[in-house]
């Protein structure tokens, strides 16, 4: 079991980045700002490992159960996090997305494995509605960090309270930016992400849409970024509205995620029948 | 007499902006409010500074209580002052506590954006007013020099102008937490205020390439905009070009708001919301508070800057401590000047004492028992009584010119007095 321990040392890694990224933000020291992204790295590089034997071993996409869910979520979320911080520089933002892979690879690691998929799922549709799905909840987990940080400076800049926590965010401009590319990337791959599994729905259980809780959610988040893209793009919405709405849909589907299955009974995880 | 400095103001911790303005003494203005302050029976020398942060005098007195009473009654009487400004408002300091007052508004120490350059300056401009009102004399002279002397020891020798947060810089650093860069941002500079100029300039070297400058008197406009690079707009027509404003700076005079919240929101709509970063330096303010609340607007008038600034400085205690006892050796040394003038007087009516004592006693006996003396003897005669004099003079002199403290000062002088009869006639 090489991945199990490729795994462990992936969460480990993770643990370490996010001691960086908090060293960073307690101590200010450029030091850590470089290291820190660079240590996300090498952990990425290993989890990359553990996802690819996993994948040569079991021989699809492992993400059929919660544990290898949150893998692979954080697995993107990671390296989503790492081609921003190519370019933009948001060290800042490390220290969100650190902590926040250390802990789902840590719950991926608790987490008992699941069944085997029945054979009847495993088509490309699974695949292709898998990757969209989660690609467009990684950005949106990132769009929600950007967006929570430009509350922060916000406030901070409105009340003209300075405190150290203002040098280190970004500008607000750039949040803001950051904010609409992440809505850009993240509202397509999310709407193929429906479209396909509707349609792989229908091609399963032979209905493209029911009435089920996770559906509702998405749909729900769904008109909710789709009205702030129309928003931003028609009526120059932006800033403190953009930030806030894009939370209020990124914890929708979050809490959709964490605890609407235990709520809602659904037939769209683990219960396939 | 006893030679004293007393200084009686008020400063941005003492009094709000709407206070230090009512008191405010415009440059041109000087002349005249420093012949008022002349005319004061108990003030010997003056000096008036004003700037958006102060308003003091500064004076040479020898009767302390009655100059802060006059100076005082001056400033509370300004024209503007009215019912607003108060006694509380006001401070006072004399003797050491004057000139270390004053050491540190010249080293930049009681600024609030305490390092910021352009206070010296403003020192000089006033003090050169003074001087050119004849209100300066041997006192002032000195103490301002001095100062001047300070402000630059403090700026060498210690790292607190090194990262000088002035108010420009201040404002530079917010504008970078608000917009990503300033290269494509364009800033509206409103009136023809010293600060505002230097805000602009700090903006244009923080990057912004694109500026508009407009003044209720066009040339005005036209000439700071040749400076800044920038264009000239007619004051008439501000609100049209605001839209295109991402900054904008206030340093307007002007009675009432130049710019409200109605009007701005309106402006917002047309830019389709786009950030825009409010800077108000007037002295009276130019942009309505409320236009804060604006979602996607920041307004920060010039206390708020400061307090920022002051934010910025804390994690600089230790230069400010070093700039501090700079200040307290100069005011030292400069206390010790001040002293000595004290005991010129009595060095000089000892001299003259024993002078007319020996002039008289030769007198006499040229008259009387060295009558028919040759001049060549008279002459030698001279010589050595003033040698005598000279040499009985020499001990208790350089006695009295050592640094002594003040209460051994005061009885040498006191028995020197007492005992040569140097105050009578």
């Amino acid at each position: 079991m090489n991945e199990i321990l490729l795994f462990k040392g992936t969460a480990l890694i993770y643990l370490l980045a996010t001691g960086a990224f908090f060293l960073y933000l307690v101590l200010l020291k450029d030091v850590y700002a470089r290291v820190a992204p660079f240590i996300l790295l090498v952990g990425f590089a290993v989890h990359t490992a553990a996802l690819g034997g996993q994948i040569a071993h079991n021989g699809f996409p492992a993400v059929t159960d919660l544990r290898e869910a949150l893998s692979v979520y954080s697995w993107l979320v990671v390296g989503i996090y790492l081609l921003v911080q190519l370019k933009y520089r948001l060290t800042v933002l490390g220290c969100f997305v650190a902590p926040l892979a250390f802990l789902m690879a840590l719950a991926g690691l608790a987490v008992g494995p699941g069944g085997e998929l029945p054979p009847g799922l495993k088509t490309s549709w699974l695949y292709i509605h898998v990757t969209l799905a989660f690609l467009g909840n990684a950005v949106f987990a990132l769009a929600f960090a950007v967006s929570l940080m430009y509350l922060v400076q916000e406030s901070r800049l409105k009340s003209k309270r300075m405190t150290a926590l203002y040098k280190l965010l970004p500008s607000l401009e750039r949040l803001d930016r950051l904010n609409y590319i992440f809505l850009v990337w993240g509202f397509p791959l999310m709407t193929l992400g429906i479209v396909t599994g509707s349609l792989w729905a229908g091609v399963y259980w032979g209905a493209y849409w029911s009435w089920d809780p996770r559906y509702i959610a998405s749909v729900i988040t769904w008109l909710l970024y789709a009205t702030l893209l129309q928003g931003r793009i028609t009526a120059g919405w932006r800033g403190k509205r953009a930030a806030t709405l894009t939370i209020v849909g990124f914890v929708v589907v979050l809490g959709y995620f964490l605890w609407g299955d235990a709520v809602f009974p659904s037939r769209h995880t683990g219960n396939f029948e | 007499m006893h030679r004293d400095i007393i200084i009686v103001g008020l400063n941005h911790r003492t009094a709000p902006i709407e206070v230090r303005e009512r008191v405010a003494v415009e440059e041109s203005l000087v002349p005249a409010a420093l012949r008022t302050i002349r005319n004061l029976r108990s003030v010997h020398e003056s000096a008036v500074l004003s700037t958006c942060n102060r308003v003091e005098v500064v004076a040479a007195t020898s009767d302390r209580d009655s100059a802060f009473a006059e100076v005082k009654k001056f400033l509370l009487d300004q024209e503007q002052a009215g019912e607003t400004v108060t006694d509380q408002h006001l401070y006072a300091y004399a003797g050491g506590e004057a000139v270390r007052h004053l050491f540190r508004v010249a080293a930049s120490l009681d600024s609030m954006v305490v390092g910021e350059p352009q206070i010296l300056g403003q020192l000089k401009t006033y003090y050169t007013a003074a001087q050119e009102a004849g209100s300066i004399g041997a006192i002032l002279h000195r103490l301002f020099h001095r100062s001047f002397s300070v402000a630059k020891r403090v700026r060498t020798e210690t790292g607190i102008a090194s990262r000088a947060v002035s108010i420009g810089s201040v404002a530079v650093e917010l504008a970078k937490r608000i917009f990503d860069r300033l290269q494509d941002k364009t800033v509206m500079l409103i009136g023809a205020g010293k600060m505002g100029h230097l805000v602009a300039r700090q903006l244009k070297r923080g990057g912004v390439s694109s500026l508009m400058v407009t003044n209720r008197t066009f040339e005005t406009a036209v000439q700071a905009a040749a400076e800044f690079e920038g264009n000239p707009i007619r004051f008439e027509e501000f609100h049209r070009y605001l839209k295109l404003a991402d900054l904008v700076v206030g340093c307007a005079a002007a009675p009432d708001f130049l710019l409200r919240r109605e009007a701005v929101e309106e402006t917002l709509r047309e830019r389709k919301h786009e950030a825009m970063f409010f800077i108000d330096l007037a002295e009276r303010r130019n942009f309505d508070p409320r236009i804060n609340s604006l979602a996607n607007v920041y307004l920060y008038d010039i206390d708020d800057l400061q307090a920022v600034a002051q934010e910025n400085l804390n994690g600089r205690a230790g230069e400010v401590d070093k700039a501090e006892r700079i200040v307290d050796e100069e005011v030292e040394s400069f206390l010790g000047w001040l002293d000595s003038l004290e005991q010129v007087p009595t060095i000089v009516a000892l001299k003259e004492r024993l002078e007319a004592i020996r002039r008289s006693e030769m007198e006499k006996s040229l008259r009387t028992s060295l009558k028919g003396m040759s001049e060549k003897e008279r002459r030698a005669i001279e010589d050595m009584t003033s040698a005598m004099i000279g040499k009985i003079l020499h001990g208790p002199i350089s006695r009295l010119k050592k640094p002594l403290d003040e209460e051994e000062e005061a009885l040498y002088v006191d028995a020197l007095r007492k005992l040569f009869g140097l105050d009578e006639k």
